[in-house]
């Protein structure tokens, strides 16, 4: 049956507010009429990380203002949508909550129904938006809070493979511009550092490779790059630009390293499958890395897989890839009422065991 | 309620509306008690009041839990909600406004008249500051009053010294 579906999306998970107007006929490409995004980069630029009661504060303020503006842009009322889909988890609960009590609002007086989505999974179908990707597919989610791989084989069926045990990679790039003295976000501008740099000048740690599997840690390695610092600085009095931009080099060298031949591994299994059309998919802000990219792309090609990256407006966070998530899931008859909860953990995948590293609760994501 | 009122708030909404034979399209504006209190349950309703006013196209109005309390009290008036740890937030009513909110000890209060401290409000009350309100053309969007700012502090490690 054909069917057109327009889908509101709303998106307040960590520190960018968003909303999204996308609408599919059934067979046909996805459209995306409007995606509105309002970063806070500049709220939380002098902690040197996201803090969680700034972003909380700034996303109850801004999110019905996103969405207005997201219904504007795509010269649509709340009269023309068919469902709002909103991240319900998982993230910085205070700003899931406040994207899931505003869906509610929208919800109880429009009588839309209201579709709660899992952040990674808009992430995790994101492939199929943008490049109508045919399950199954292998998702590398490589992002500030989050590092994966996951087996997409249905809009609500994945399957983990491995994982960061600790800090994401997006937070390691973070880490280290704020221990050289660089800008935030740390991912760019580490990486225009590096582009002067030398590589294998300083020999940083390459962790869990000795280990098999596809779970990755990330927090030695930005241990052994602050120690690498602390010896250059006491030795000359201050931080060389060169040797900046080689620890950035190096630093950036070893995190690409790491997560090719994770992804090495991560295809092995995901080949096993016999998928019709291998295709491996990266998302997150960390996709964005023109060297991490290149050796996806090499190892891609290595195992005759198709490598495909979403434009970077919907790698990094958004509310297209929720309006995207929840009409998919719409589609496949899901509903959620006004009692939906807000969560701050969500794995995606519910069977495989949590990671090391997840804590008492449980898989965080 | 410390927990569960993500989920329960519009359950709730949907049952004082029943209550009282109305539905959501009977509706004229929309009040939301702004706090101070809990960060997290101040955020929760008026996240919801916005989007609900956004769907009905009806305003939302804030009003401030020291309003609230002092609804039937003659001005000037301090009105103070418990703010924990020994502590008060308090916010002297004016017979034409108010001066800025602030946090203290209960022994370290201005020598006025008081009302509270309470830590709940009177939703009733809420309705009917809202109703003195809501035809206001210039009326700002609801936002939480927090007057606790948020716990956050500079990193204490400073960047180090670039060399050339």
């Amino acid at each position: 049956m054909t069917q057109t579906l327009t889908i509101l999306g709303l998106e307040s998970s960590c520190d960018d507010t968003a909303a999204a107007v996308v609408r599919q006929t059934t067979g046909e490409a996805a459209e995306i009429l409007s995606s509105v995004v309002v970063g806070q980069v500049d709220l939380h630029a002098s902690f040197g990380g996201v803090v969680p009661e700034i972003a909380a504060r700034a996303h109850a303020e801004k999110i019905d203002l996103c969405v207005e503006q997201a219904l504007q842009k795509a010269a649509l009322t709340l009269a023309d949508i068919d469902a709002i889909a909103v991240t319900s988890g998982p993230g910085l609960i205070g700003g899931v909550l406040s994207g899931v009590m505003c869906a509610k609002g929208l919800s109880a007086g429009s009588g839309k129904p209201l579709i709660g989505v899992n952040h990674l999974a808009g992430h995790a179908l994101t492939p199929r938006l943008t490049d109508g990707a045919a399950f199954p597919y292998l998702m590398l989610l490589v992002s500030g809070g989050h590092c994966q791989f996951l087996i997409a084989k249905g809009v609500d069926d994945f399957t983990r493979l491995g994982g960061t045990i600790d800090d994401a990679p997006g937070e390691a790039f973070d880490k280290t511009a704020k221990l050289l003295g660089l800008p935030q976000p740390g991912g760019p501008a580490v990486e225009a550092e590096a582009r002067n740099g030398d590589a294998k000048r300083f020999p940083l740690p390459r962790p869990l490779l000795d280990r098999p599997g596809c779970d990755m840690s990330f927090s030695g390695l930005k241990t052994a790059l602050l120690r690498t610092r602390d010896k250059l600085v006491a030795e000359h009095g201050g931080l060389r630009q060169q040797d900046r931009a080689d620890l950035c080099a190096s630093f950036q060298t070893a995190v690409s390293d790491v997560l090719a031949e994770k992804t090495r591994r991560a295809l092995a299994l995901y080949q096993e499958l016999n998928p019709a059309q291998p295709t491996l998919a990266v998302a997150g802000g960390v996709a964005a890395n023109q060297q991490l990219r290149a050796v996806l792309e090499t190892v891609c090609a290595e195992n005759n897989v198709t490598f495909t990256a979403p434009p970077l407006a919907l790698c990094t966070d958004n509310a297209a890839m929720i309006a995207w998530a929840g009409l998919e899931q719409f589609r496949a008859g899901h509903r959620d009422d006004l009692t939906l909860s807000a969560r701050p953990r969500w794995p995606l995948d519910q069977t495989s065991p949590a990671m090391l590293g997840s804590g008492k609760k449980g898989a965080k994501a | 309620m410390a927990k569960g009122q993500a989920e329960r708030l519009f359950p709730l909404l949907e049952e004082v509306l029943a209550k009282a034979g109305k539905t959501w399209g009977d509706l004229t504006a929309i009040g939301v008690g702004t706090g101070p209190g809990n960060f997290t349950g101040i955020r929760i309703s008026v996240s919801a009041a916005r989007g609900l006013a956004l769907s009905l196209g009806i305003p939302a109005v804030g009003v401030s839990s020291f309003e609230a309390l002092a609804i039937n009290h003659p001005r000037p008036i301090l009105s103070l909600i418990d703010a924990r740890r020994e502590q008060v937030f308090a916010q002297e009513l004016t017979a034409n406004g108010a001066h800025d909110p602030f946090m203290a000890t209960k022994d370290t209060l201005p020598d006025m008249p008081t009302i509270g401290p309470f830590d709940t409000v009177d939703p009733v009350a809420i309705a009917r500051i809202t109703a003195t309100r809501f035809d206001d053309p210039g009326l700002p969007r609801p936002a939480p009053l927090y007057v606790r700012a948020p716990d956050a502090a500079p990193p204490r490690d400073p960047a180090p010294v670039i060399l050339p």
